[in-house]
Parts: C-alpha cells; structure tokens; sequence
C-alpha cells in the first residue's frame, strides 16, 4: 500500500495501469543523486529511472538522514509529485514533515534492489485506491497578506490602504508559518522606507526620501501634482508619490512576487503576469476615463529610471531558487537566483547547516570524533576520517609508521579519484553529455571501495574515459572562459590550481612526497581549466596509488591520556581542510574545523552575475561546492 | 448559393475578424500577440482557400515566427505582461477611433470601386502559380524586390548595431 | 485510406523513435518501453499549476502534435503514399513546424514558473538561429528539383542523392532540423539540467503524453524530410519504396538522437553566432553552387 495512492478503483484497465507504474518508476532523488553514488548505491542498476523534475516522478527517494531545512524542502518536493506517489527511505527514518516512509530500507545496494520490489508490489496494488487523503503540512500552507509594493514593512491581513502613501494594498503570499528568509523578496533588515529605497536595483526607486517633501502625481497625467495622497481628478487613479515623472510607472515595474520555496517546479513566481501591484484599478470606471488630451506614454520614459542589465534592457527581475535539489547542481546547494529576463542579476548561495555541532559533547570520546567527521561529509569521508587522524595524533604527539601513511595516501587518493568521477558525473548532468554521465557514474561506484588490484585493473577504463572527454566535440565552447577566477591564494583545491597557482597541502606531507607527488596545475582560471585539473589529478591519483602499493582505510591510532594542541591539514577533492583541535586526557575538548567549500561559497555570487543562465550554473557547478560540513 | 469555397472564405475571415479583436480585448501580452498571431493565420488560411495556394502557405509561414518576436518585445517593454493588473489598455481613443474609419472606409472604397480586371476563368493549378510566381519575381519584378530586400537586410543590421551596448566588461560574452 | 495508412506508418515510426530515444537515454533497449510508460503516464493525475493561463496551457501539447502531424502531411512515403502532395509541400512543411515555435511559446508562458518561461523564450532565440537554416537548404534542393512538390523533389534524386549532390546543405539542414526538434544538443527549452525540464516540466498525465507524443512525431517528422531532400526518399534497390523509406528514416532518427549523446548543450550565444556568423554565409554558398551545378551539368 502507498500513502500517496490515486482515488479510484482497482479494476480493468486501472488494474493494466497500475502494473504499468509498478514497471515504470521513476525517482526524485533527495538531496542529489551523487550523495546516492557516495554510498555506494547505483540507482539506475536497481531498476528506477532518474528524472529531473518532481512533477515527472512517482518515487521520492530520500537517501540518507538530510537535516531538517532540507526535509521541509523534501516535502514541498513531495507535494509537488503528481499521485501516484510513494516514498522510499533508505537509511533514515526520521522524515517530518514528510509522511512515513511507504518502503524503507538500509543505504546498501542489496537493500536497495529488495525495496525496489517491494515498491513495484506496491504500486501494483495500492497505485489507486477509492479513498485517499491528501497530503497537507504547515509548510505547504500559504497566508494572502496585503502589503504596499512601496512599504514593504506594511504587511495587514485584509485589503485596504498604506499608511504612509496611500497606496492600495496588493495581496502577496506567504507561508503561513516560518520558512526560510530568502523567501520573502522585500525582506530587508530594517524598516526604514529611506534604506528600502536604497537597496540597489531593488525596488526601482533609488534615493528617494519618503521623510522629504513629497509630492503625489498620477501616473496617467503627470500634470496633476498634489501634495497629499488622493485619486486624480482626470481618471480617478489612485495617487503616486514620486520624484520624477518618469518614477510613477516605473515603480510598479517591480512586481516582488516571490517563489514558495527552494525547489525546483514549483510554480509559484509570476514572471510576468502581476506587475502592477500598486495600481489598482478596479474600482475605477474606466469607460470616463478621458484620454483624449492624445498624451502618448512613453515606454522609455517610464522605465527610465529603472536597473538596466548589462545588455542595456530594463526588464523584470524574478527570483528563481535553484535548488536544493536542482538537477545538475550539489544536492543540498540553495542558490536563488534573481533573474533578469535569462541573466543572473543577483545571486546568492546558501549550503544547509549542519545537524549538529562538530562537537555534539564538550568532552568526546576520540573514536566517536573521527566517525562523527567521517560522516559529516558524505561525498568524502575518507578525508576527514585522516583528517580527523592525522589531529589527534599531532596533539597527541605519537607518530605513524610508514606502511600505514603509504595506506592512509593511497586511501585519499582513491577518494580523490571517486570524488573527481562524481563531480564529472554531475557535470554531465547538468551539461546534458549523455556518455559521460553513465561512464563516470559507473566507474565511481567501483572505484569507491577497489584494493589495489582491482584500482589497477580500472585503469584502462579510466583512460579512455580521459581519453574520450578530451575529444569531446563542443566541450572547450561549453566551458572556456566560463567562471573565470583572478589567481588568488587564499582559494583552494582544484579551483587555485586552476588558476596556476599550484597551491595543495599535499606538498607538506612527506609521505606524499615520497612518492613523486606534483601539483597539476594550468592556467585560466576557467571552468574548462578546473574540469582538465580534476580529470589530470584522477591520473596522477592513479600513480600515487601504485607507487604507494597499499590501500587501507585511514583508523585513529591510540591516543592513551595524551593532552595537547593539535592541527593538521588534508588535501581533500575539493581543497584544503584544515582542523584544529585539543586533546584533554585522550578525549576531545574543542575542536575548529575550515573546509574549503566554505570559502568557495562566496566565490558565486561574482562568478554568476551577470552571466546568463546556463554559463552561470556551469559555473557554479565547476566550483565543485560541497554544502555538507559547511556550518561550522 | 455559396460554394463551399465561399463558405471557407467567410469562415476563415470572421475566424481572423474575431482573433483580431481579441487581439485588443485582452490585456496580457502574451495573448494579445498570439491572437494577431493566429488572425494572420486565419488570413493565410482565407488564401488557400482562394487557391493562392503559394501566398497562402508562405502567409501562414512568416507570421509565425513574426507574431512571435513581436511578442517577446511586447513583453519586454510592456509593464504588465501578464494583464492581471487589470490596467487600461487602450489610450487615445478619440483618435484611433477617428483614423480607424477612415482606413475602413477607405478600404471598402478600394476594394467596391477599383476596375480589377475580369475575374479569371479558373485560376492555374498551384504548381503552373509558382512557377510563374517565379518568373514574375525575377523578371519583371525583379528590381522591385531585389530592393525591398536589400533594404530590410540594412534596416535589419541598422537596427541590430545600434541596439547592442559596447561591451563593458571584458572576456567572454 | 492512405490517410490511414500513412497514419498507421507514423504510429509505427513513432513507436519505433521512441524505443530509440529510451535506448540513447537509458542504454536498455526494450520494445515493450514506450508502451509501458504512456500507460504509467495516462494513468497519473493530469494537474494544472496554480496561476497557469489555462488557454496556453492546454494548447500548447495540442499544437505542437498539431504542426508536426501537419508536416507529416507532406512527405512521401512511397511514390503515392502522401496524405496530400501539395504544389507548395517544401514550403508547406516549413509552415506546419514554424508553429512549434508557437507551441512552445504558449508551453513556456502558460505554467506560469520561472523555469518554463525561460526555456520558452530561449527557443525563441534557438529559431532565430536555425530559421534561415532550415529554409536555405530546401531551396538549394527545390533548385535541382526545380519544383516544390516533394515527389518531384525525390523524384529528380534518382541519379545522384542530394547529400552527395549538395553535401554543405545537408549538414546545415540535418543540423537546423535538430534544433527545431530540440534534441540534445540543442535542447535548451527542455534542459533537464539547467531548467529542471524546461517547458515540460510543469506538464503531467495525459497533457506530457501529448507533449512528448508530439515531440516524437516531429523527430520522426524531421527524419523523414530529411530522407525526402537529401537521402532519395523511397529510393532504393530489391526492397519496396515503403521499406526503404522506413528505413532511411530510422536510421536517421537513430543519428539525430546519438549525435546529442556525444555534445554537451550548446550555448545560447554560440548557437546565435555560429547560426548567423557561419551558418547563412555557408547557406548562401551552398545555395551558389547548387545554382552553378544546376546551369552548367545537363
């Protein structure tokens, strides 16, 4: 039985239908389908196919334990599902405020396949069923509020007019409780009409100060002035406050409608269809209205005064969430985009905070520390699992025998490639290279836990992936001169090198220089450069795991009573981490831990304004951006 | 009696009579344009029926990738695309009003008083029409749509240089 | 009755299409695939997004099937295997998928969502691109043929094929005929990774099956003008013209499709510069050398 059954009854051709669904399934995955790839889970493999848009999928798959931001955005995401619907758990059973799981299983592949079964069986018998009860959570809910496009800190519950200018309230909606803040467009931190006005581009109306004289025109005939607020004696308008003539219609260009929530298809923006919250004109008589003085409004005066994008044209802005589940981006990335027609205005990018603190008790038990850093990253783990390592031995101060360090590189590096492969699996998403989205995926889940032999044995396979992306047709137009960053030392991984600065904290680790290790860079700065850096690295990664010989997960040595200060760095995939942490009798006390997505988060908003849509997102997902760990 | 060729007729041109005023009984943009759009249609249509089969196809052809960038720069500059504003549409009433007759009056005028000519027999079947289309565009009317097209070609690069922006920012745009 | 036929052969060449495009997506061929996911999606709740404008909406899955069925109108299948052989059939042809255009205009702005309203106005910069592309060639071929009917067209092939007569003109044509399609790589209304579906997204049941039915005849439909210009149409030894047509349609289906395998997306710009910059100057060449071909070779 599903929960998310359709109303109807089981027989005849519903009966066909519903054995149908039971074969074609199709899944939603949450938050993202490499997080899937990094537990070891192959989706397709299991029988369900991946889609990009909720409305097109029957299956919610939710995969792992995600944090509560993410589970209203998951629900929002489920609401959107078209019925039949099911939701198929795996590794988690806390989901509020989603339903219940209707199939729940562990993060294994084995599990996977079963639940897949058990799934088809119940789509083919509970697919329709004659009574059903929709699915309703305080998040989905939507209050109308009445607020003055000009106010914005004017918010009443039923129509009426501003208070301050005499505008008519437009109904704007909200979610009736809580929610995320980027949300609302028009929330602005204090609540002074002078710095509402001044927000850049925002409101269409710089500079001007409500506490001044102002005067009231309308819009229509702009020789009508008055000082108060009231309705034109010509048309019966309602009365705009302005600066210039030109201001009065430019005003309601901006219409702040914003979209519900963080995920994709929600159809909530209005990108073009309101547009005129401040003029309300249905109260007017319209058939008096006399326009027979032949005045010709200019469209160009109008918009005057309004933001101009860089082509030169003043068009609506809208606000796009993309993500947290966006197809082709990291799962769990909010990005919300202010579009201008099909540029990026503005952007901002958010990474979901954490579930809990790095140190969930002020005196933490060394081996729970290292698994509680081994999980926080789920795309990779085995970097900060030796992270983790490598600071509790520098505060404890015991050193390392070399076979276990040559384990312990051999190990990163073969996280390194897996993570590369994943990364090039999810740029092949959101690029749409067919080949290269299965290629990769595929030879990342072997890659994840292969010993050596096995590495070796791959190695083929791994070059003619290299191999064939070089000579991929259209790949250098896709992505040269996309994102390009100025050298700058204080970035990281994959995006500095990239940039010719051959910065990597694998040059302090000895082991690794033992073993003829060189940092790949290439000049650029580009997305094409930080695409060839990370493929180069998944072949030099495969040298140093031969020259190392040994393959062996990173385990914390035994640190007895020591106390002390300790730090170490980790060349993980995406950049330097860096963890600081103190040692009290064995057991950890604080702990301070810089991941460099961290830094790279604030890199979006420059690399995308300003760029159109799709070079923004290839941008954005050329960083290689892990939202997981970045709270701290 | 009407034929069944005047009943096509009549029908397709109260269709685009109709789409017509949609066209400005509609406020959003988007509506309004595709409206027009689908009254050329309707024109295009009347032509076939008529048998001039080449106009008609190439009518329906060209409007709608023109009804269509027409609509695009209706919602770019327009301030309210979507109509739901529930905005006055139209302006200078008086006017259109007055230049609207005019222009229906004058048009009836051509349409009743011009002598076109003996009305053919049958007209030629739809290929024998192109062919000598044809001929006739580049033959006797040659110069006159080798210049209309030139200068549609200018106006159009014209119009496209002076709308683009120098560049401000440098690199890949 | 060969209305009918030709019907049954496009449900056939659609069916057919759509097994290829699952096998180019999914890497599993199975025949019974389309079948099983038209019934899942029939069976699925059809909702309308909130605020939609319902006109445009509803319309545009329709007009899209629409246009492509009226395309198919004019092609020949076999000598008199057409549903009607129009004076006019190249140009025809060119009108009915001029109105996909429309369709995916109205798909865009109907749903009312950022995602679907961008994608529609980005197909509208991807015709702009490709129009010219598509109409130059078939001039070129209906010089040789001299003649617009789409039976003499195939008809003046039986010497040489156009793709070897005017090859620059087919590689425009083959490639302006994706875009119009929209397949990868030139599915910038539909990109699932940058528009999360596009103009297909907000659409479910009963209207995403007419949507994608009427993507599916379109391809089929492209397929087949291409046969019909370049590839000789029904021509073809031992085998009957119907099995030959068949065929070469397939197979050039089965190219379109794969080829968007091997590219990732192109960009908007690229494809306006390239369209113009490139395309019309090679356009304008292929259709001067058809003309010299045409004048000085008996």
């Amino acid at each position: 039985m599903i929960a998310g059954a359709r109303q109807g009854r089981l027989s005849g051709l519903r009966r066909l239908t519903a054995l149908a669904m039971a074969r074609d399934l199709r899944a939603f995955l949450v938050p993202g389908p490499e997080i899937a790839r990094a537990h070891g889970l192959d989706i397709e493999a299991a029988g369900l196919l991946r889609v990009a848009s909720p409305r097109h999928a029957s299956v919610l798959l939710v995969v792992g334990a995600i944090p509560p931001a993410l589970r209203e955005a998951a629900a929002i995401v489920y609401a959107q599902m078209v019925r039949p619907r099911a939701l198929f758990a795996l590794g988690t059973q806390t989901l509020s405020p989603l339903p219940a799981a209707d199939v729940g299983a562990r993060l294994s592949q084995d599990e996977l396949v079963e639940g897949v079964h058990r799934l088809r069986r119940a789509f083919a018998e509970g697919a329709f069923r004659p009574q059903v009860s929709s699915f309703d959570t305080p998040i989905l809910h939507v209050r109308i509020q009445y607020t003055c496009p000009m106010h914005p800190e004017v918010i009443r519950d039923e129509p009426g007019t501003c208070p301050k200018c005499g505008m008519t309230l437009v109904p704007h909606e909200t979610r009736a409780e809580g929610g995320s803040a980027h949300r609302h467009h028009h929330t602005m931190d204090s609540g002074t009409p002078g710095q509402a006005a001044s927000e850049p581009g925002h409101s269409g109306h710089p500079g001007m100060d409500h506490a001044a004289l102002v005067q009231y025109t309308c819009p229509m005939h702009p020789e009508v002035i008055r000082d108060e607020p009231g309705t034109c004696p010509k048309c019966g308008m309602t009365l705009v406050p302005h600066e210039t003539r030109a201001e009065g219609g430019s005003v309601h260009r901006h219409h702040h409608h914003t979209m519900d929530s963080g995920t994709p298809g929600q159809a909530a923006s209005e990108p073009g269809h309101s547009g005129h919250p401040g003029m309300d004109h249905s109260a007017m008589d319209h058939s008096a209205m006399d326009h027979g003085d032949g005045m010709f409004m200019s469209m160009v005066e109008v918009t005057r005064d309004l933001p101009r994008s860089i082509d030169g044209l003043a068009m609506d802005w809208i606000d796009v969430p993309f993500g947290p589940f966006f197809p082709g981006l990291p799962g769990g990335l909010q990005l919300m985009l202010t579009l201008d027609g099909d540029t990026v205005a503005r952007s901002a990018a958010h990474a979901q905070r954490d579930m809990e603190p790095l140190l969930p008790a002020p005196d933490l038990d060394p081996v729970r520390f290292v698994s509680r850093l081994t999980e926080m990253d789920p795309l990779s783990p085995v970097s900060y699992r030796l992270l983790a390592c490598r600071a509790m031995e520098d505060a404890a101060g015991a050193e390392v025998p070399d076979d276990i360090a040559r384990g312990r590189v051999g190990a990163l590096e073969r996280e390194r490639i897996a993570s590369h492969l994943g990364w090039l699996a999810l740029f092949a998403q959101q690029t749409g290279l067919g080949w290269l989205m299965g290629d990769a995926a595929g030879l990342q889940l072997h890659v994840r836990h292969a010993d050596l032999k096995r590495l070796m044995g791959l190695r083929p396979a791994l070059r003619t992936l290299t191999r064939r992306l070089r000579r991929t047709p259209l790949l250098k137009a896709r992505t040269a001169g996309l994102g390009r960053l100025a050298p700058d030392p204080t970035l990281r991984g994959p995006v500095v090198r990239a940039t010719g600065i051959g910065a990597d904290a694998r040059h302090t680790d000895s082991t690794c220089a033992m073993l003829g290790f060189t940092a790949i860079t290439r000049t650029g700065g580009d997305a094409l450069a930080r695409l060839f850096v990370r493929v180069e690295e998944i072949t030099h990664s495969l040298a140093l795991i031969e020259t190392a010989g040994v393959v062996e997960r990173p385990e914390p040595a035994d640190t007895g009573e020591a106390s002390g200060a300790g730090e170490a760095v980790v060349e993980t995939p995406r950049g330097e981490a860096r963890l600081q942490l103190t040692l009290d009798k064995g057991r950890v006390s604080a702990a301070r831990l810089g991941t460099p997505s961290m830094r790279h988060l604030e890199l979006v908003g420059p690399l995308t304004e300003g760029q159109e849509l799709g070079d923004a997102l290839v941008a954005v997902g050329s960083l290689d951006l892990s939202p997981w760990g970045t709270g701290q | 009696m009407i034929s069944a060729q005047g009943l096509f007729i009549a029908f397709f041109g109260l269709a685009a009579v109709c789409f017509g005023v949609a066209v400005f009984r509609t406020s959003s943009m988007v509506r309004s344009a595709l409206a027009l759009l689908f009254s050329q249609t309707a024109i295009g249509a009347m032509f076939l029926s008529m048998q001039a089969e080449f106009l008609g196809v190439l009518q329906i052809m060209m409007m709608a990738t023109e009804m269509s960038i027409m609509a695009i720069f209706m919602v770019m500059f327009m301030m309210d695309p979507g109509g739901l504003g529930k905005m006055e549409m139209t302006h200078q009433k008086g006017l259109s009003l007055i230049s609207g007759s005019i222009a229906f009056m004058a048009a009836v005028a051509v349409a009743v008083f011009v002598d076109w000519g003996p009305g053919g027999a049958s007209p030629p079947d739809a290929a024998r029409q192109t062919r000598e289309l044809g001929i006739e565009l580049l033959g006797r009317s040659m110069l006159i749509f080798e210049t209309a097209g030139i200068t549609i070609l200018t106006a159009m690069i014209a119009a496209t240089a002076v709308a683009i922006q120098p560049l401000k920012r440098s690199g890949d745009r | 009755m060969t209305t009918l036929l030709v019907l049954l052969s496009l449900t056939v060449g659609v069916y057919l299409v759509a097994v290829l495009e699952a096998w180019t997506t999914n890497g599993h061929f199975r025949i019974a695939a389309p079948l099983c996911s038209a019934l899942a999606l029939l069976g699925r709740e059809s909702i309308v997004p909130r605020k939609a404008d319902r006109i445009f909406f509803e319309a545009a899955p329709i007009l899209l099937l629409t246009s492509a069925l009226l395309g198919a109108a004019v092609i020949p299948l076999a000598p008199a295997l057409i549903v009607t052989d129009l004076a006019t059939g190249a140009l025809f042809l060119n009108a009915a998928l001029a109105y996909v255009l429309v369709a995916l205009l109205m798909a865009g702005w109907g749903p009312d969502g950022a995602y679907a309203m961008v994608g529609g106005w980005r197909f509208l910069g991807q015709v702009i691109a490709y129009a010219m592309l598509i109409v130059m060639p078939i001039m070129a071929v209906a010089m040789r043929a001299e003649s617009l009917l789409t039976t003499e067209i195939v008809a003046s092939q039986a010497g040489l094929w156009n793709i070897l007569y005017q090859p620059l003109g087919f590689v425009l044509f083959f490639a302006a005929a994706m875009a119009l399609a929209f397949v990868p790589p030139f599915d910038l209304p539909t990109a699932q990774g940058e528009l999360a579906g596009g103009v297909e997204g907000e659409y479910t049941g009963v209207r995403l099956a007419v949507f994608r039915l009427g993507r599916m005849v379109l391809i089929l439909t492209l397929a087949a003008a291409t046969v019909t210009f370049y590839l000789g149409g029904w021509q073809g030894p031992l085998l009957p013209p119907w099995a030959w047509s068949a065929i070469k349609t397939l197979a050039v289906a089965a190219t379109m499709l794969l080829a968007g395998r091997m590219m990732p997306r192109i960009r908007e710009a690229h494809l306006l510069a390239w369209g113009w910059k490139l395309g019309i100057p090679l356009a304008l060449l292929n259709i001067f050398l058809v003309g010299v071909l045409v004048l000085v070779l008996p």
